[in-house]
Formats: structure tokens, sequence, C-alpha cells
């Protein structure tokens, strides 16, 4: 559990178009890094590269080398699947399976990786996963009922309780408080500094003030330029970066003054 | 939005070079009230003082209402603490000249001095004022090189200050324990002010590089 990211020299494109370029980094496990950054800079993009959901959309690839541990994510022999079961992914909309029960969206994952567990089991990983999620004592009585009838920040809680049921060595969150309330929003980064005892977490935000509050490291995310690929321009101690960033492109972006 | 925002943290700069522009205007009468015996120079310190008073409170309101309504980071919130800081600074210095002047009209038409200390209290007041125009040269300029000289001569008003103690200090003293409580009061508040030069000094420096000097502690 909890394993070390390492992101050596990335180019991410999508077809021939070069969207994120010459990114290095190391994410260190049990702790929180946000990226931050304008819109289109790649930050999502880059995210969804850590757990291969990149190349589901058609021409996409990446140069350069993502290491977990020691463990080569796009080396030859690697399942994208597997990779996808050990690095959980959290959305922006919460997106519980809408047709299922609770009990059975916890239970998906599971049972999407073709894990054969008895009853007693499979209700203990439930409950576990939704314990560690914060959401067992308002759901306990009603497991059976479907996950879309919770609010936004139950259903999203939901979600967190499903990548977690599988176990998965890191956690990715791609603006996971942007459709909640801040009472939800507060919820869900209680739970983050809950979670990083246990996982690597890498979250994507525009709340610049979320970042300042639940993460450990914070990287910068910019376009070179209008048509140019996105970059990482910085990334640092989140208190270094929100008091004294090495760049200045850093400092106008946190401070506002954009252009 | 966000450009109202950056004219307020000017302001706020603007603010606190004015209220260092008068405590050094302060420090100049006062002590030439002192040096002369001149009760209305005293006096239209002493009445002058609340506008520094005024300015320090409109300094907090503004640094608060940029607190909660910018949630100003980096840079910026650095500005705005250190201009907490400096105000409250500033206020003292304008106190502590209040002070001066008062001890002036106090003992008017007698002097407050002795001759014996002339020299020392009008070397004092001058490098009290010099210092008080630096530190309005710095917060409108963010030189770190001229706040760091500021600590320079802030020792040379440390060994006046030191020295009067040994001139009272004598036992052969004439002027009595009224005098000697006053001339250690006044020269007190001198170095004191002197220090509080010096603390705007270092917030300014704080602004600029993020690091306290004299403080030891993490970088950040």
């Amino acid at each position: 559990m909890a394993k070390r990211i390492e992101v050596k020299d990335l180019d991410i494109y999508y077809d021939k178009f070069l969207a994120v370029q010459g990114v290095s980094m190391t994410i260190q496990p049990r702790s929180v890094t946000a990226l931050i950054g304008p819109s289109g800079c790649g930050k999502s993009t880059f995210l969804r590269t850590l757990n291969r959901m990149h190349e589901l959309v058609p021409n996409a690839r990446v140069d350069g080398k993502i290491f977990m541990d020691d463990d080569d994510l796009y080396g030859a022999a690697v399942d994208p699947v597997n990779v996808r079961r050990q690095i959980g992914m959290v959305f922006q909309r919460p997106n519980p399976f809408p047709t299922m029960s609770i009990y059975d969206n916890v239970a998906a994952g599971l049972k999407l990786n073709n894990k054969r567990l008895r009853k007693a089991e499979m209700d203990e990983v439930v409950e576990r996963a939704l314990s560690a999620a914060n959401l067992w004592e308002e759901v306990k009585d009603r497991l059976p009922k479907p996950g879309s009838g919770l609010s936004g920040g139950q259903q999203q809680r939901l979600c967190i309780a499903r990548a977690i049921a599988v176990q998965p060595d890191v956690l990715l969150m791609d603006e996971p408080c942007s459709a909640l309330d801040p009472i939800s929003t507060q919820a869900i980064e209680d739970l983050m500094l809950e979670l990083k005892e246990k996982y690597t977490i890498v979250i994507v935000t525009h709340n610049m003030q979320q970042a300042a509050r639940v993460s450990d490291m914070t990287g910068f995310f910019n376009l070179r330029g209008v048509g140019q690929p996105g970059e990482l321009v910085e990334i640092d101690e989140t208190t270094k970066i929100f008091s004294t960033p090495s760049k200045k492109a850093t400092e106008d972006y946190i401070s506002g003054r954009f252009g | 939005m966000r450009e109202a925002y950056h004219v307020e943290l000017d302001n706020l700069a603007d603010r606190l070079s004015g209220m260092s522009s008068q405590v050094a205007d302060a420090m100049e009468r006062a002590t030439r009230a002192l040096l002369d015996s001149d009760l209305k120079l005293a006096e239209q310190v002493i009445s002058d003082d609340v506008k520094v008073d005024d300015a320090r409170a409109d300094c907090e309101e503004k640094a608060y209402a940029l607190l909660a309504l910018q949630a100003p980071v980096a840079t910026d919130l650095r500005i705005v603490v250190a201009a907490l800081h400096a105000a409250e600074s500033l206020e003292r210095m304008g106190d502590l000249a209040l002070h001066v002047a008062k001890a002036a009209r106090r003992r008017h038409p007698d002097p407050v001095l002795p001759e014996q200390v002339r020299a020392a209290f009008a070397k004092m007041g001058e490098v009290d004022v010099r210092l008080a125009r630096k530190a309005e040269e710095v917060i409108r300029t963010k030189d770190v090189e001229a706040a760091r000289s500021i600590e320079a001569d802030d020792d040379e008003v440390d060994d006046i200050h030191r020295n009067l103690f040994s001139v009272i200090m004598d036992k052969d003293w004439p002027h009595g324990v009224a005098t000697a409580v006053d001339v250690t009061l006044l020269g007190r508040f001198y170095e004191r002010y002197a220090d509080h030069a010096v603390s705007v000094a270092r917030r300014i420096v704080f602004v600029v590089t993020g690091r306290m000097p004299g403080y030891t502690g993490s970088d950040v």
C-alpha cells in the first residue's frame, strides 16, 4: 500500500498534438500532492496518465517513464487494467452506478476484478470501505437502496469508498469537490487527511485554498503559451508554494495576477 | 475586481510611508521643542499625534478587509501581515515623540535637559529622524539593502543611550534626582524609537525576501 510515484521526462500526446511536455516529479507515499494551474494546462491529462486512463482516448500516448515504486507502469508486459486497479480514481462529478444499491456500488470494483468473496467477507469489505470514507454511519441502515438517492457529498464519498474497496496503492482525485457545497467539501477534505495515512493521494483542484489546506506538496502547471504544451512550472512543499514560490509565474497565478 | 485589490495593496504601503513621514516630522519637532523649550512646537506634536493613531487604525481596517475578502497569499500576504506590524511600530514611534514633547511642555519654560547632555539628545534626535525617513524610503522602494543599513544606524543611538547612563550614574551628577529621571526616560524614548524603526525595516525585508532578518527558525 501507499507507493511512491516517480515521473521522468513525461510528454503526453493526443495524436500528433503535444499536450503536456517534460514533466518530472516524485510523488511521495502517505502524502497529498495537489496539482493546480489554469484550465487547459494539462493537469487533468497528466493525472490520467498516472493510471493509464489517458490512453482510453484514441491515439493518445505518452513518451517518458512513470514508475510506481520500482514498477514501470508503461512497461510492455503491463496490463493497463491492472494499473487502474492499483491506482484508483475519483472524478469531479460523483458518478455512482445509478441503478446499483449503495452496497453493490462499493462491491462493484471487487466483483469486476473477479474476486470471489463469501457474503460475510464481502460485507466486511463494504463496511470497511464505507467506514474509511466516513459514510458508514450515514448509510448502514439503507445499504440496499440506490446510490443515486444519496446527496452529492454522500455520493462523492460513496465513489471514494468504491475506489478504496479494491485497496489501491494510490488514489487520484480530479477536482473531487468542485460540484459539492462547503460542508461536503470539508467532509471530503477531512477524509483526504485520514486517507493519506494509508494511501498516496494526488488531487487536481481549481480551489487554491483547498490545495493549501489539504496538500503536503503542490505542483503548478501552466501553458507555455497559446497553442503551446502545458508544463510543470514547479513543485515544492505546499507552505513554500503559497508563501515564497521560486517562480514568478507561480506567484502570479496564486496571487491572482493573470495576464 | 482583482485590479482593485492590487490598488488596495498599494494604498496600504502608501499609508505606511505616510505614517513614517508623520512620525519623522513629530520627532524632529519634539526634539527641537525639547532643546529650545519651544512650547508651541511641543503643543503641535501633541495635537498631531491623533493623526498617526488614526492612520494606524485605518491601516488595520484596510488590512483586515484585504485578509477577509481577498485571501492574499505569498508576497501579497506578507505585505498585509507586515503592514499590520509596521503600523503598530509606527504608531509607537509617534507615541514616543509625543512623550518627548510632553516632557518639554511639562518643564516649560525651564529647559528639561542640563547642558551636559544636550549634545547627546541633539544627536539621538537627528539619528532617529534619519531612521524614520529611511524607513519611509524603504517602504516606498522596498530596497532591502537600505532596510539593512537602518540596523547599523540604530547602533549609533544605542551607543549614545548607553553612554548617557554613565553620565547620570556618576556620583558627582549635580542636577538632582528629578532631572536624572527625566534624562533616563527621555534617553529611553529615543532609543526605543530607533528600535521600532529597525523593526519596520525588518518587516520590509520580510515582505521582499520571505525571511525575517535575525530569525533563525525554518525558512518559511
